[in-house]
């Protein structure tokens, strides 16, 4: 059906444009192994000096540092990349030609700018998580449940950053914002639970990060609590409403005070 | 040349203010300190580690957080523009030398990097009171020197990754891979005394601890006399060292883009 | 095909204090001005026509532009296009207008022009065998043939907007708003560039909406033309009554072989020749009276430049 044929058409084009820039595969794998070993070297050292952290040992926390891997390179190749282009038109008012095509916005400008080749660091995440799972000894319902709470995560980011660019649409300069935010996410490496007080409630609920990592590896031992585990269902659901809301409200008041 | 200096200074400062948004930005995004900070102070909360309680991981994570602002500049960042845009011809047609801008341009925004950091380091001296100790004279003396060298080489550092522009299109390339070992290697993101044995013996031959952990560890008084005075000299030493590479870059690279122009 | 009643647009502009201390208190108290771009502006278009839209910089031409394609919403008053509210954006009015920007591009830069055109063919649903014959269509018409490999960014201005064009046209929309196409070109591409929108006004039977500085594009391509001034309408009509009404007539100019006689009738002497304004209609009684008193060497009848006329017009306020 037609929407089928213009997601095609999208992803075509933004692959197109990002083959002219970078095209070796090689190096950008071997660019992803060399990034997650200077991600997770920080854990062996804190490891190597207490054998287990709040309930956590060494092999689960470095599943907690697959998922933020893999979370880093979806951002990267899905999420960013289409954010500095949304940014760029908005500054430079090409956005209106987006509003002029029979295709809903928010999917339009959530696909039109992709880096496909970046998704070579979830799969290296993914390694390590696979890695992590066999330490772990992890049954078929707990990857089941762990890889649903990771797609949970990940619509959860996409709603963060629909929220931010919806921003831009109010101050001009969210480039900034969208490092500050990469910078916050950064905490995530880490579980969640070796946090206190307010960061942890804003790794949690705020900056919800939390959510994107720790949870699927707690699924991954086995540990979340049905309730828990609905909980962050919920909250994922819920930021991708908000976003729709802020996306929509943002789109009213360009198509009111724009000139 | 040193004439110019205060002008320099004065108007690194009003363009510092005047780009206070990108610099609140900027001094934010690099906290990663603080993070360690929580996760090193949750493992000595089930116990000291040789003599690091929670008091030490936070007085030594608050110092990294500092010297990294005080150490940091954003040069390489801005030869590369310039040698890229061809920005740098016209400052090297001025009677003064180019990186004595960019040296009063970083010094200059030196207060306001104090002023946006104040609350972050009120919050954690508020979160943490343990942390606060009463140093020796001595160590505050050698520590300021150690922190003005860090500050040396990291710039240092900086103009040769900066200068290797003038030959190649990925020095910027370079530099986050400079970037990632030093992070690991300079006591940024663990103290190097809870590293391994094997790793903090092998980083005694690099450079990467004399432009954060040597300082750091002096003003925390974390060290003793002797190896105090051993870590400095082999800050001076390579002082000495980058000196020499970033005369050669940076001349070696003036006169390729003489040659070639930009 | 366009309906427009009383169409307003206020936009709410923040005001700013001066300096540092201004700024400060502008975050806690917000006074706002309200700027009129658009005033109660009324008029309609049938199904074919060509339209010049004019008026000086900020008389709020592209604000009417974008409030009648659906990128902002009025303030008051209503309009329908091809049988639509455009404010809600829906597909099936977007499938058949189109909107061109001289300033502003929607070709994947760093693309060849033909992906725009695959991509813009799946985006408006378009079936495949008639979007190609349609592309074909533009290309062959645009003489794009050379350009369609080649990237966006590597094409010149002129080219460019020629690709624009075919790019906007593919869904054949029955409503073209074109904002300053010619803006930038140089005169062959203008030229080109005209010449197209003229020919594809009769292939189609779009209607046209056109705004542009170069009198030029409006005096080859618009027989009607509306100017609107301080976001309000001051003419809606024929191009030629406009020079009539407010160029002071046209200009008859006469040379002659021996002295000038007596009677002048309706001329005047200017620079050793006999020069008359006239409203058209006594245009041929003053010719015929120069051909009959004067022994004439050069007769000349020069209409006035409409650039003149519109300053004339956009000064006059009301």
């Amino acid at each position: 059906m037609s929407l089928g044929v213009a997601v095609a058409a999208l992803t075509r084009a933004s692959l197109l444009t990002t083959m002219r820039y970078r095209a070796s595969f090689v190096g950008e794998a071997v660019m992803a192994v060399a990034w997650a070993a200077w991600t997770a070297a920080p854990l062996f050292v804190v490891f190597d000096q207490a054998p287990t952290l709040a309930g956590w040992t060494a092999e689960e926390a470095l599943a907690v540092i697959g998922f933020f891997i893999i979370a880093q390179g979806a951002l990267e190749a899905l999420v960013d990349p289409n954010l500095r282009a949304v940014v760029e038109q908005v500054r430079q008012g090409t956005f209106d030609f987006v509003l002029l095509k029979p295709l809903d916005a928010q999917l339009y400008v959530s696909l039109h700018r992709t880096e496909p080749i970046k998704l070579v660091h979830c799969l290296v995440g993914l390694a390590i998580v696979a890695h992590s799972a066999r330490a772990i000894d992890a049954g078929a319902v707990e990857l089941a449940s762990a890889a649903l709470l990771m797609l949970a995560g990940l619509t959860l980011l996409h709603s963060l950053w629909t929220v931010v660019v919806s921003s831009a649409f109010f101050f001009v300069k969210v480039d900034n914002l969208s490092w500050l935010i990469r910078a916050g996410l950064d905490a995530g490496r880490w579980p969640v639970s070796l946090y206190r007080g307010v960061v942890r409630f804003v790794l949690t609920f705020v900056l919800p990060i939390g959510l994107v990592t720790t949870y699927p590896a707690l699924a991954l031992r086995g540990e979340l609590k049905p309730s828990t585990g609905l909980g962050a269902l919920v909250i994922s659901v819920l930021f991708g409403m908000l976003a729709r809301v802020a996306w929509i409200r943002s789109l009213r008041r360009y198509s009111s005070a724009s000139s | 040349m040193f004439r110019a200096f205060p002008t320099l200074l004065r108007i690194g400062l009003a363009e510092a203010v005047a780009y206070r948004a990108e610099l609140v930005i900027w001094v934010l995004t690099a906290t990663a300190p603080l993070i360690s900070m929580f996760i090193w102070d949750r493992v000595a909360e089930e116990g000291p580690l040789g003599g690091w309680g929670q008091g030490e991981m936070a007085r030594y994570f608050l110092l990294t957080l500092i010297v990294r602002h005080i150490t940091s500049s954003w040069v390489v960042w801005e030869l590369n523009e310039n040698i890229r845009t061809g920005g740098l011809s016209p400052m090297l047609l001025r009677p003064m030398h180019p990186l004595v801008f960019f040296v009063a341009q970083n010094l200059a925004a030196m207060p306001l990097r104090a002023v946006i950091l104040a609350p972050l380091i009120a919050g954690v001296m508020w979160w943490r009171p343990e942390l606060m100790w009463t140093p020796e004279p001595w160590t505050v003396a050698l520590g300021l020197l150690s922190a003005a060298l860090a500050w040396v080489i990291a710039f240092t550092v900086q103009v040769i990754f900066g200068s290797l522009a003038f030959f190649s299109q990925q020095s910027l390339g370079l530099f986050n891979v400079w970037f990632g070992l030093w992070s690991l290697g300079s006591g940024y993101l663990f103290p190097l005394e809870l590293a391994p044995d094997w790793l903090r013996q092998g980083l005694l031959w690099l450079p990467f601890r004399a432009t954060l952990a040597t300082p750091v560890e002096l003003l925390a008084g974390l060290v003793d006399g002797p190896s105090a005075l051993r870590l400095v000299l082999a800050q001076l030493v390579w002082v000495g060292v980058f000196l020499g590479i970033a005369a050669l870059t940076w001349s070696r690279g003036v006169r390729r883009h003489e040659a070639v122009g930009a | 095909m366009i309906q427009v009643n009383a169409l307003s647009k206020v936009y709410p502009v923040p005001k700013r204090g001066e300096g540092l201390w201004g700024s400060l208190r502008s975050i806690f108290s917000r006074e706002v001005e309200e700027v009129r771009a658009v005033a109660d502006l009324s008029f309609s278009i049938q199904a074919g026509e060509r339209v010049g839209f004019l008026g000086p910089n900020g008389a709020g031409k592209t604000t009417t532009l974008k409030m009648l394609s659906g990128l902002l919403v009025p303030t008051s008053g209503d309009r329908v296009v091809a049988g639509f509210d455009p404010s809600k954006r829906d597909p099936a009015f977007l499938r058949r207008i189109t909107l061109v920007m001289g300033q502003k591009q929607q070709l994947l830069w760093d693309l060849p022009p033909i992906e725009t055109f695959a991509l813009n063919r799946a985006l408006f649903g378009l079936e495949e065998a008639e979007a190609k014959r349609t592309q074909e269509e533009l290309i062959e018409l645009l003489e794009l043939g050379p350009l369609l490999t080649r990237p966006v960014r590597n094409l010149s201005l002129g080219e460019r907007m020629k690709c624009e064009l075919a790019a906007a046209l593919l869904h054949r929309p029955d409503v073209l708003f074109l904002d300053e196409p010619t803006i930038g070109l140089d005169v062959r591409a203008q030229v080109a560039v005209r010449r197209f929108i003229a020919e594809w006004n009769e292939r189609s039977g779009a209607t046209v909406l056109l705004t542009s500085h170069y009198m030029a594009d409006i005096a080859a391509l618009c027989p009607r033309v509306i100017v609107i001034a301080g976001g309000a309408l001051r003419y809606d009509g024929p191009l030629k009554d406009l020079a009539e009404r407010y160029g002071g007539g046209r200009k008859v100019i006469v040379r002659t072989r021996d002295e000038a006689p007596e009677q002048l009738g309706p001329f005047v002497r200017e620079d050793g020749a006999l020069v008359a304004r006239l409203p058209s209609a006594e245009v041929t009684a003053a010719v015929d009276f120069a051909l009959r008193q004067v022994a004439v060497a050069d007769l000349s009848i020069e209409e006035p430049p409409l650039e003149d006329v519109l300053s004339k017009l956009f000064a006059e306020r009301t």
